[in-house]
């Protein structure tokens, strides 16, 4: 589904992504970790389109997607949420919702005038598809509220079902867990989850709970210092060698030297 | 053509001095601020007038004049910077912006309603001129020059050397770090708006007697002007503005020699200003000594 | 006196429209899509100077040379836009204004295409007093003869074309109304408050943003096409930056994030403008009349500068929904 080549970002000298190489499985849940400032959000953003590579190439489905815009690739059903939940504060959590909708006819400035039926029969639709994805996510009742009253761990939901109602291929979440109670943490995964098996939407998470990740993932991609330094099974990745090291810093034999 | 040319540059050099003392404030004001200050050529114009007051009225020599119109002007933006700018610090950038554009409005039709829109000089002598050989100068361009080697050096030595100079500096480079090290910002930028105007109200005297004549349009017609330097210097630099004071002035009257393809014709002096802001906003905000910053 | 003729106030009226659908243009660049215009007088120029000269030297029929002024504008708006649109907020004030500036200089200086600063009246050169607005006069005696015989009422000039550019506001500030609450709308909400959150929802910003820059100056260029049609002449002074702050004070005034207040701003901002020659009174009388522009001038500065500090949500706006504060 995803393939990233040798992509390179560096800021100020610094080499955020150096050489980046992974692939990502249709259909599969692939966890990307590794300790902070890995790069791992940079490589999303690179992927995602909100940064311009300096190097590498992309693929989405069989076709380039390095360096075109942010709602380009969003549009071609690679979507992302961010570490800290942009939604909309000043609008509505059902606007927050129809905003993503799909190929919005009304969105065209003239449209409203040249073919006002076609609007309201996709704005109807979009409604009704907005108001299932807000039951499913417990919302419902908040859907007159502005956005800015939310909790973090809502604004999450938010940004989930915001990205659902795109009906994309495949999702970018950045830290989803992060921050939010344990029982919102559970719904979220139950959704993340079905949205897998019941859509066959491709994951590729950046998570820091390690017990999730090794539990829930097919497949775990481990960056440090702007390289892939392992990328495997949980299970073969939790032993590796270079990752615990990465974690845990440098052995005391080298300290020692 | 080489006589023309040593003329231009001549003026350049006056006009340019001109730009770069206003910059230096506006620069120092705009970095503490970080909101556009459309007001600031207003305060050229009050210290343009200011001035003649005390040239005409009082029949003060030219230096008290001088003197005068920069303490009136220092007084005037200190007093806009307590009383309006300081209260509505946090509204936002463009509704500061606004703001700035009202009390720029207020000022000029102040000046308007007083002064009046017709011509004004000072009791200079409009007709004589200095010979120098490689060029020829005006009596107002020859006070111009002397004012400003006068207070050019005593302000770059005040801001290389003095405490307050250097705590000026660096807030106005960059606030944040600047209070994190311990200096009170809230001080340095009342003594940052005082000197700011102080240094307006010397360029706007200066103008005007390099112009000869001038009106209550004085400001607004060197404000943009202003902000070239202050954009092509880099927003908080002072010796950024300095140099970028400096060169704008001297490229502006330089594009009319007819060395240059026949030279722009003198009309459009002004236009080149405005396009190299543009151009600069667009592709080098930071200026030619800022460094790219995310603000 | 004045103060008691309704042919002035009905003067006053049709202007105020006028502003009116100036500041509409603003709203959509400025309230919807948040974009901080200080150029929007360029829009009003360049569609007025277009128009002008289609009519002036190539005799072309009006309909078509207010097409043609519209569409220069259209031609700004791309030229200015393109570039400035992606800019940070003071960024873009800055240099609208700067080319809100360019586009008078040029006005004022390339006189051969613009009259120079004689404006229209020099459009035909020197010796001649070239007129522009003969069929436009026709045309309003023709509608002000059909609007008395239909309804037997005696309709004067003045009322006739302030009843014509209160319809074509009302009409301008009910289709954009609408356009507000469509998706359009919803997505320039959007991106006025999180660009990067609308990116990511699939929102080309760009276009959508370039989309308000075009439809606002077309309506800054009906503005001044009409501006310039009511009062027979123009030249580069009338249109300084002032111009577009009277937009920005109509907007504030009325509550920048109300669209149905900018008739209550325009109308407001009109009568207090109007309103300062019937002050009198001492110590005002002290004042001659031609000084009376500054005075007017002070009072609009005063304006904004009293309504951002104490009132910024206007006399209908909502303090909630207030775009100012970013």
């Amino acid at each position: 589904m995803l393939e990233v080549e040798e992509l390179r970002r560096s800021f100020g000298g610094v080499a955020a992504a150096d050489g980046v190489s992974l692939g990502v499985a249709e259909g599969s849940m692939t966890a990307l970790i590794g300790p902070n400032g890995a790069g791992k959000t940079t490589v999303f953003n690179l992927i995602s389109g909100f940064l311009k590579p300096q190097g590498g190439r992309i693929r989405f489905a069989g076709r380039r997607i390095d360096g075109q815009r942010g709602d380009m690739i969003a549009r071609a059903g690679l979507v992302r949420t961010f570490q800290t939940p942009r939604v909309l504060t000043r609008m509505s959590v059902l606007d927050n919702m129809l905003l993503a909708g799909r190929d919005q006819p009304g969105e065209g400035f003239a449209m409203r005038w040249i073919a006002p039926r076609r609007v309201a029969r996709r704005e109807q639709a979009i409604r009704r598809q907005a108001a299932e994805l807000l039951l499913l996510l417990r919302l419902d009742h908040l859907a007159a509220d502005y956005a800015g009253t939310l909790s973090g761990g809502q604004r999450k939901l938010l940004e989930l079902g915001r990205v659902l109602m795109t009906e994309p291929r495949m999702i970018l979440l950045d830290e989803p867990m992060a921050g939010i109670a344990p029982v919102l943490a559970a719904q979220m995964l139950e959704h993340i989850g079905m949205l897998r098996a019941e859509r066959g939407v491709t994951v590729f998470l950046i998570e820091h709970d390690m017990e999730m990740v090794m539990a829930v993932s097919d497949r775990v991609i481990v960056m440090d210092e702007g390289r892939v330094i392992a990328d495997g099974t949980p299970n073969a990745v939790q032993r590796d060698e270079r990752v615990i090291e990465a974690y845990l810093g440098r052995t005391s034999a080298e300290s020692a030297a | 053509m080489m006589e023309q040319f040593v003329q231009l540059l001549v003026n350049g050099l006056i006009t340019g001095t001109v730009l770069a003392l206003a910059g230096v404030g506006a620069t120092l004001v705009f970095g503490i601020q970080r909101v556009a200050n459309f007001a600031h050529g207003e305060l050229l114009t009050f210290g343009a007038y200011a001035g003649l007051l005390l040239d005409v009225t009082f029949g003060e020599n030219i230096v008290i004049s001088a003197l005068g119109a920069m303490l009136a002007t220092g007084v005037l933006a200190l007093a806009l910077h307590l009383c309006v700018l300081h209260p509505l610090r946090g509204r936002g950038l463009v509704a500061t912006s606004l703001v700035t554009v009202g009390l720029a409005l207020m000022l000029r039709d102040v000046v308007f309603l007083i002064a009046g829109p017709q011509l004004h000089s000072y009791r200079i002598n409009q007709t004589t001129v200095y010979n120098l050989g490689i060029a020829r100068i005006s009596p107002g361009q020859a006070i111009a020059m002397a004012l400003a080697v006068v207070v050019t050096p005593a302000l770059t030595l005040m801001l290389a050397r003095t405490p307050l100079g250097k705590s000026m500096r660096a807030t106005a480079d960059n606030r944040d770090l600047a209070a994190v090290a311990g200096i009170d910002v809230d001080r340095i930028g009342r003594q940052v708006w005082f000197l700011a105007g102080a240094l307006a109200g010397l360029g706007g005297v200066m103008t005007a007697v390099v112009q000869g004549v001038f009106d209550p349009n004085l400001g607004f017609q060197i404000l943009f002007m202003i902000f070239t330097t202050v954009v092509l210097g880099g927003i908080g630099s002072a010796y950024g503005a300095l140099v970028g004071g400096t060169a704008l002035g001297l490229v502006m009257e330089l594009s009319t020699w007819s060395g240059f393809a026949g030279g722009l014709d003198a009309k459009f002096k002004p236009v080149l200003a405005f396009l190299a802001l543009i151009l600069l906003l667009l592709w080098r905000p930071q200026g030619l000594f800022g460094r790219a910053r995310v603000l | 006196m004045d103060l008691f003729n309704p042919g002035f106030w009905l003067f006053v009226a049709a202007i105020a429209g006028t502003y009116a659908i100036m500041a509409l243009g603003l709203y959509v660049q400025f309230s919807l899509a948040g974009l901080p215009n200080f150029g929007h007088v360029a829009f009003m120029a360049v569609a007025a100077y277009a128009m002008a000269i289609l009519v002036v030297r190539v005799a072309a029929p009006l309909p078509l040379a207010v097409v043609g002024g519209t569409g220069a504008a259209v031609v700004l708006a791309f030229i200015v836009g393109i570039p400035t649109v992606r800019l940070r907020a003071d960024y873009l004030a800055i240099a609208t204004v700067a080319a809100s500036e360019v586009v008078r200089y040029l006005a004022m200086n390339l006189t051969d295409l613009t009259g120079g600063p004689l404006g229209s009246i020099g459009l035909l050169g020197p010796g001649q007093v070239a007129m522009y607005n003969t069929s436009w006069l026709g045309f309003v005696d023709r509608l002000v003869h059909a609007a008395s015989s239909f309804t037997g009422m005696n309709f004067s000039r003045d009322a006739v074309v302030a009843l014509l550019v209160w319809l074509l506001a009302v009409i301008a500030i009910a289709a954009l109304a609408s356009l507000e609450r469509s998706p359009w709308g919803r997505v320039m909400r959007a991106i006025r408050e999180d660009e990067t959150a609308a990116t990511a929802a699939g929102k080309n910003v760009f276009a959508f943003r370039m989309q308000a820059l075009v439809l606002g100056g077309v309506l800054g260029a009906i503005a001044g096409m009409l501006l310039a049609l009511q009062i027979g002449v123009f030249s580069p002074d009338d249109y300084e930056p002032t111009l577009t702050f009277y937009a920005y004070l109509i907007l504030i005034l009325g509550g920048s994030n109300r669209i149905w207040a900018i008739p209550l701003g325009a109308g407001l901002f009109s009568l207090l403008y109007s309103g300062t020659r019937f002050l009198n009174f001492f110590p005002l009388s002290l004042i001659d009349s031609g000084a009376r522009a500054f005075l007017r001038l002070f009072l609009v500065g005063f304006l904004l500068v009293l309504f951002m500090a104490l009132r910024p949500e206007g006399v209908l706006g909502n303090r909630r929904e207030l775009l100012l504060e970013k």
